[in-house]
């Protein structure tokens, strides 16, 4: 029997999953024990948050930082060098100067106003023993790294009522069982069957917003500072845990889709590409 | 003539036992912590700091008491979602030993959107 409850946090719609046998206390304290965790991380981890952890290391440069904090920190910069700064934790003044400074439900859908991409490089961060340090003018947004690591700590909290899955808004974790997926593409529809493995999807499909007539979304190209303009709509990416996913689906997307296919068929990701006008499949996936 | 000695000696003697009994009764050893204040109020407050002592030492073993308690169901919980972490994981790798993802044709239970 799969039992289900959603909410809001961290400017998205979070969807667990149980497929629970147990008695009806343990998995009501699972559910609370998993929403509460996505609270609490986003408490920490937005950047809308005046008096969040990551907001305080943006303003002030440095801090001694929780474990949460230094680990999405960590996994963050592991995942820049990995994707050779495909991956940046480091564009968050290239989001802000798009528009997107602010949750998204608050972002004007148009205004007139143009923006400015900001002159980019990877920006210094360094971390020594608890104290996260930035270099000068260097700011972090965790929004997409940060989802992923709450849907697997979720999953864990809620993976003690029985097999699980976390939906975080497209970041997907799950702890057994077999759960079959759905995945957005232009022609028939798709369903992903994950077991033991952890799925998301990145795009520019949503999250939209227009400035001086220009259309823009969330997914900045480090390169340029500037939205990434690829031929690729969305990217949804299997893998070991919904971290991993989340920075493979996003650098796939940064590649475009002929490189992006190369790349997923070479290293064995599994992957859903998908375009305008087709869906490719790639990585091993038939 | 030795008999005055003797007197002389036995007189010099009740002198200095005189005087010594006058010294002593002067010295009043036997009433001097009581009447002295500061003494007083040092005795007072070595019984309260004794009284206090007792008292925290109880409310510490109290709250070692509660803590070995909430330790021992703590660590009890740990290891049954352990065990049931093991077993999933053992799930797992029984049912999934080919990298865990394969397109199927079933309903989906969610859809995954941009994030």
């Amino acid at each position: 029997m799969i039992e289900r409850r959603t909410f809001r946090a961290m400017g998205t719609e979070m969807e667990l999953l149980v497929d629970a046998d147990g008695a009806a206390e343990a998995l009501d304290s699972a559910f609370d024990g998993a929403e509460a965790e996505f609270h609490r991380l986003e408490a920490l981890l937005s950047r809308f948050r005046e008096d969040s952890e990551l907001s305080r290391l943006n303003r002030d440069g440095a801090i001694d930082a929780g474990p949460d904090l230094l680990r999405v920190v960590a996994l963050a910069l592991d995942a820049r060098e990995r994707t050779r700064g495909r991956f940046d934790p480091t564009v968050h003044d290239a989001l802000v100067a798009a528009g997107y400074d602010r949750s998204f439900e608050d972002i004007a859908p148009e205004s007139h106003v143009r923006c400015q991409a900001p002159d980019v490089s990877a920006g210094g961060v360094s971390i020594e023993g608890t104290r996260i340090v930035l270099e000068p003018g260097v700011r972090l947004d965790l929004g997409g790294i940060g989802k992923g690591y709450a849907a697997e700590r979720a999953a864990e909290l809620l993976a003690l009522a029985g097999p699980c899955l976390v939906n975080a808004g497209g970041d997907v974790a799950t702890r057994g069982g077999a759960w079959p997926v759905g995945v957005e593409t232009t022609g028939d529809p798709l369903t992903l069957e994950l077991r033991g493995a952890a799925l998301a999807t990145s795009g520019r499909d949503r999250r939209r917003w227009r400035r001086g007539g220009r259309e823009l979304h969330h997914l900045i190209d480090p390169r340029t500072g500037a939205p990434a303009e690829t031929d690729l709509l969305r990217v949804t990416v299997v893998a070991p845990d919904a971290v991993e996913a989340e920075v493979a689906a996003k650098a796939l997307f940064l590649a475009g889709a002929g490189a992006a296919r190369a790349e997923a068929d070479e290293a064995g990701i599994p992957a859903v590409l998908v375009t305008e006008r087709e869906t490719a499949l790639a990585g091993g996936l038939a | 003539m030795a008999s005055h000695t003797g007197r002389l000696y036995t007189l010099a003697l009740g002198l200095v036992v005189f005087f010594l009994a006058w010294a002593v009764v002067a010295a009043h050893p036997w009433g001097a912590t009581v009447s002295d204040p500061r003494l007083k109020q040092l005795a007072a407050r070595e019984a309260q700091l004794r009284r206090q002592a007792r008292l925290v030492n109880r409310i510490v073993a109290l709250r070692w008491a509660a803590y070995r308690s909430a330790l021992k169901a703590r660590q009890a919980q740990i290891v049954a979602a352990k065990a049931q972490a093991s077993q999933l994981a053992a799930v797992s790798s029984v049912s999934a030993p080919s990298g865990g993802v394969r397109v199927v044709t079933l309903p989906p239970l969610t859809i995954t959107r941009t994030s």
